[in-house]
């Protein structure tokens, strides 16, 4: 995830993470890691520096850009849960595809590429 | 292919999806409109679904259930049987007999793959190819933080190489080939580096370096060079990349069905 400010409002954050803010902390599928005092600023966003930390994550600073690249929680394993991220993306037509439009139905996902 | 097997189970409740990996979206296009897809056909220029479900190469597939769980992680997805190999011509060079030895190798059971789909399709979650969600968990390739960080590292490489394109720069002819060892455009530069950084950390991730390589060894105007031999803008290309992880019987993990 690119950002060029490191406070981000949760929603966003979990959108596009899949960790949630909840009392325990931060959770995300059956695990929760409790947040350190200056996870979030005073407006209610989080302080990504810190959540980064805390999440395993790779926060990595394009100095030249001004901007961050999020990487994903280290650690553990490719899937954190089994159930199935959000996909958006467009398709060849360029309208905004979504994965769970196809909820109640068998989907073989597959990736290939022209290279 | 892919098409035709959307085509046979879509009535009985399977969809295909196929996400092309490519930055380019002018690349993909020309394969998906040879294939005139019924089936959701998507472009995913940020590879944005190799963190979401740890494809690590292509062809790999997971499958979904109705619930939307993934009863099936990362894995090879072939459904074609591989063309017999011949003897080659005496005439070709060593480097490509070689390369043609090692793709020999390649592991795989395009027949028992399509079986299993059939079977999940008939049976549902008693087909004996649906695993548990423990163990598709299990099963998805570990995450050590070198691998996020090349995660975090092809995505800036890819946001600075659609920078480039947005300047005009990076379509077509000017930003194949040699012309990407010029430092003249910094937004090129800066793509290169990153990917370069991005293949160190995560060196099994044949998307990112497959999907830089392309770029670097195909001529302007001609059809992609496939074995993104060596070239002067990377350290790594794919056929000895491919040796230094174990030749072709390395490259693919079989599906355990």
């Amino acid at each position: 995830m690119i950002v060029e400010s490191l406070t981000i409002d949760p929603l966003s954050f979990a959108a596009r993470t899949g960790w949630e803010i909840k009392p325990e902390g931060m959770c995300r599928a059956d695990q929760c890691v409790p947040l350190p005092d200056g996870a979030s600023t005073a407006a209610g966003d989080l302080d990504l520096a810190v959540v980064a930390e805390r999440l395993q994550m790779p926060l990595i600073r394009d100095e030249d850009a001004s901007i961050w690249a999020l990487g994903p929680s280290s650690g553990g394993r490719a899937l954190a849960s089994a159930t199935a991220a959000e996909l958006e993306l467009e398709d060849a037509d360029g309208n905004l595809f979504k994965l769970s439009s196809l909820h109640g139905r068998k989907v073989l996902l597959v990736a290939w590429a022209s290279w | 292919m892919w098409q035709a097997l959307h085509t046979e189970l879509e009535s009985k409740g399977l969809t295909v999806v196929t996400v092309a990996l490519d930055v380019e979206r002018d690349d993909a296009m020309p394969w998906i409109e040879l294939a005139e897809p019924t089936h959701p056909s998507l472009i995913d220029t940020r590879h944005i679904s190799d963190e979401l479900f740890g494809f690590t190469n292509v062809p790999m597939a997971v499958w979904i259930d109705e619930e939307g769980q993934l009863v099936r992680p990362a894995e090879l997805a072939s459904i074609e049987p591989r063309p017999k190999g011949g003897s080659l011509p005496d005439d070709l060079p060593d480097r490509i007999k070689e390369v043609f030895t090692e793709i020999g190798k390649f592991q795989g059971n395009p027949e028992g793959y399509l079986a299993a789909i059939h079977d999940w399709v008939d049976k549902g979650s008693e087909s004996e190819f649906c695993l548990s969600a423990d163990e598709v968990v299990a099963r998805s390739r570990p995450l050590p933080m070198d691998h996020a960080r090349a995660t975090a590292c092809f995505e800036l490489g890819q946001w600075h190489w659609t920078r480039a394109a947005s300047e005009g720069v990076a379509k077509g002819a000017s930003l194949k080939g040699a012309s990407l060892k010029s430092d003249d455009n910094q937004a090129v530069a800066a793509a290169v580096r990153w990917w370069q950084e991005a293949h160190h950390l995560h060196p099994e991730n044949w998307t990112y370096k497959r999907q830089a390589w392309t770029f670097a060894t195909s001529t302007p105007g001609e059809a992609p060079d496939l074995l993104q031999g060596p070239n002067d803008v990377y350290d790594g290309n794919w056929f000895d990349d491919l040796m230094d992880q174990g030749g072709g019987a390395a490259y693919y993990d079989a599906p355990g069905l």
